[in-house]
């Protein structure tokens, strides 16, 4: 469980961290989103120790990071944006020198690496050289370089940046089986994979936050109601005006159309859109108007992102 | 610290620079040794002395990449995120270098086993000369070891301690040239001559001072003396808490 009351820092009058407070709970996988220069990194580099804040705590697992640094860093697995690898050592005498540096007893570490390379699956490369691992071999040594020394909380700073999509996938699917004993920060800039990974997000923007909540209750709160994007072939007006009699329906936005496809943007303010739903469908068929398509509007996690980042919204 | 320690050790090794550092010393070593034993007069005291010198070459090779290439790879984040302590990583650092060292002195010990087994003699001087040698072994690494802290390229780093350790073993020099220039200076303000020497002289031997060399050259004649070696000490501890304020420094500053 990580603590973080207040944080700030500056670098001569730029603030690159305003006030940040939140907590990550146990066995919680925790979405950290922001634009470049949010200040994400920085969070992440106060709460590991690796630079100092100007004002404010961070208390892992009760330790404090700076009073209690050793104990607080034991708890804390860490993936820099950029591994810190060092390209003349072989994975297995890398992990073995970060366990050296974890202090992991000696009784302990053959066990542990074993379990550890085969979690990430870097058994068939422990004799490589690391600089001539492929990227994704390297990210995943970056991530069994964290978990030496059975950390309880991993922070990883954007894991899956510069990979190619299966490797994105794999590393998605370690760390959704880390994520059953671990607390784990995560950043990143591919959103799906946050919305896929995390349960709870904190969206960060010039330094202070502009959201922490479930990924579920963040869309409900900024969407407010729900919508349908239908696509018809039919006339436009007629077809919006309808709609809009119909129960349930708050809007009707004609939004594309051409002389052959039209699109209607619909808010729905109903709890429930299954029937709405189904009284539009009946509507166009007594109508004649065939429905190409229709589907929900939930707001992505990219939309959420952008409002919020962009200062259109506030949660 | 044993962590440290030996993952650099062992990285001299996993690239050129440990075997260019040992085999530049060897030729040297053996160089010099072969010059005496050819024309018959063997001096283990002054072949130590002779090797002194090059610690302006050898030291920069060996202390470059220590903490510069830590930072250009990032690789320093992890002593700021384990729970190893800064303190250690410097001092490991230092050890492996100075392990390095002891290691390409083995030519010497060669030469030592030779001369006493042709009928030459090791003395009291010549066991003197190599405790100096190792002091300032130690002093000189701590120097590099600092210049490999302050930037984060491996060529800046040599070039700044060759250039530190350059100004040390030319300080004799230096310190002639500031009394020269004072001297001209003073008279040209109106001093009066000798007022002016003693200016000088106060100046020159303030400077000269700091010379390492003429502080330990009575070892090679038996002639012990604590304070030149703690002079040595010193100045290794300086340059390495130095270092450690350097790195320390990088949590409290960067962006």
């Amino acid at each position: 469980m990580i603590e973080i009351n207040n944080l700030v820092k500056r670098y001569g009058d730029k603030t690159a961290v305003n006030n940040i407070s939140f907590t990550v709970n146990d066995d919680e996988v925790l979405g950290f989103l922001g634009p470049n220069g949010a200040g994400k990194t920085t969070t992440m580099n106060i709460i590991t120790g690796y630079i100092s804040s100007s004002s404010g705590t961070v208390k892992v697992n009760g330790h404090d990071i700076l009073e209690e640094p050793e104990l607080a860093k034991k708890e804390i697995g860490y993936l820099p944006e950029n591994p810190p690898l060092y390209y003349d050592m072989t994975v297995r005498e890398y992990l073995g020198f970060i366990c050296d540096l974890k202090a992991v007893p000696k009784e302990k570490r053959k066990n542990q690496l074993d379990r550890i390379i085969s979690l990430v699956k870097i058994s068939d490369v422990t004799d490589r050289l690391i600089g001539n691992l492929s990227k994704g071999y390297k990210q995943r040594v970056g991530i069994a370089q964290a978990m030496v020394g059975d950390p309880s909380i991993l922070i990883l700073d954007e894991p899956t940046v510069g990979l190619d999509p299966n490797q994105i996938i794999e590393i998605r699917k370690l760390i959704k089986s880390l994520a059953k004993s671990h607390s784990i920060i995560i950043s990143s800039h591919i959103l799906p994979e946050i919305q896929e990974i995390a349960d709870r997000v904190v969206i960060i923007n010039h330094g202070k936050i502009a959201a922490v909540d479930t990924l579920t209750d963040l869309s409900r709160r900024l969407s407010g109601q729900s919508k349908l994007l239908m696509t018809f072939k039919g006339p436009v007006k007629e077809c919006s005006s309808k709609i809009r009699t119909l129960p349930g329906v708050s809007s009707s936005v004609p939004r594309v159309s051409d002389s052959k496809i039209n699109q209607l943007e619909i808010g729905i303010s109903a709890e429930n859109t299954s029937e709405v739903r189904a009284s539009i469908f009946f509507m166009m068929a007594n109508e004649g108007w065939p429905i190409l398509e229709l589907r929900s509007m939930d707001p992505t996690l990219e939309e959420i992102f952008l409002s919020i980042t962009s200062g259109k919204r506030r949660v | 610290m044993y962590a440290i320690f030996k993952r650099e050790f062992l990285s001299y090794f996993r690239s050129p620079v440990g075997y260019v550092a040992i085999a530049i010393f060897s030729f040297l070593s053996g160089f010099i040794f072969y010059s005496q034993f050819s024309t018959g007069a063997v001096n283990i005291g002054s072949e130590v002395i002779s090797l002194r010198s090059f610690f302006v070459i050898i030291v920069p090779i060996i202390t470059m990449g220590l903490l510069a290439e830590d930072k250009k790879r990032g690789t320093d984040i992890l002593y700021y995120t384990t729970p190893v302590s800064l303190f250690n990583v410097v001092i490991g650092k230092m050890l492996a270098s100075f392990a390095l060292y002891a290691i390409m002195f083995i030519n010497v010990i060669i030469h030592i086993i030779v001369t006493l087994n042709c009928g030459g003699v090791f003395g009291v001087g010549e066991m003197g000369t190599i405790i100096v040698f190792f002091f300032m072994a130690f002093m000189f690494i701590s120097i590099g070891l600092f210049a490999s802290a302050i930037t984060d390229s491996q060529i800046v780093s040599a070039i700044v301690s060759f250039i530190m350790i350059l100004i040390t073993q030319l300080i004799s020099y230096i310190a002639d040239y500031i009394g020269t220039a004072i001297y001209s200076l003073s008279t040209s303000i109106g001093m009066k001559t000798d007022s002016a020497v003693n200016f000088k002289n106060a100046v020159r031997n303030a400077v000269a001072w700091f010379d390492p060399f003429s502080k330990t050259q009575d070892f090679r004649l038996g002639v012990f003396s604590v304070s030149a070696l703690f002079f040595l000490v010193s100045v290794g501890i300086l340059f390495l808490y130095l270092t450690f304020r350097v790195l320390e420094k990088k949590r409290w500053s960067q962006a």
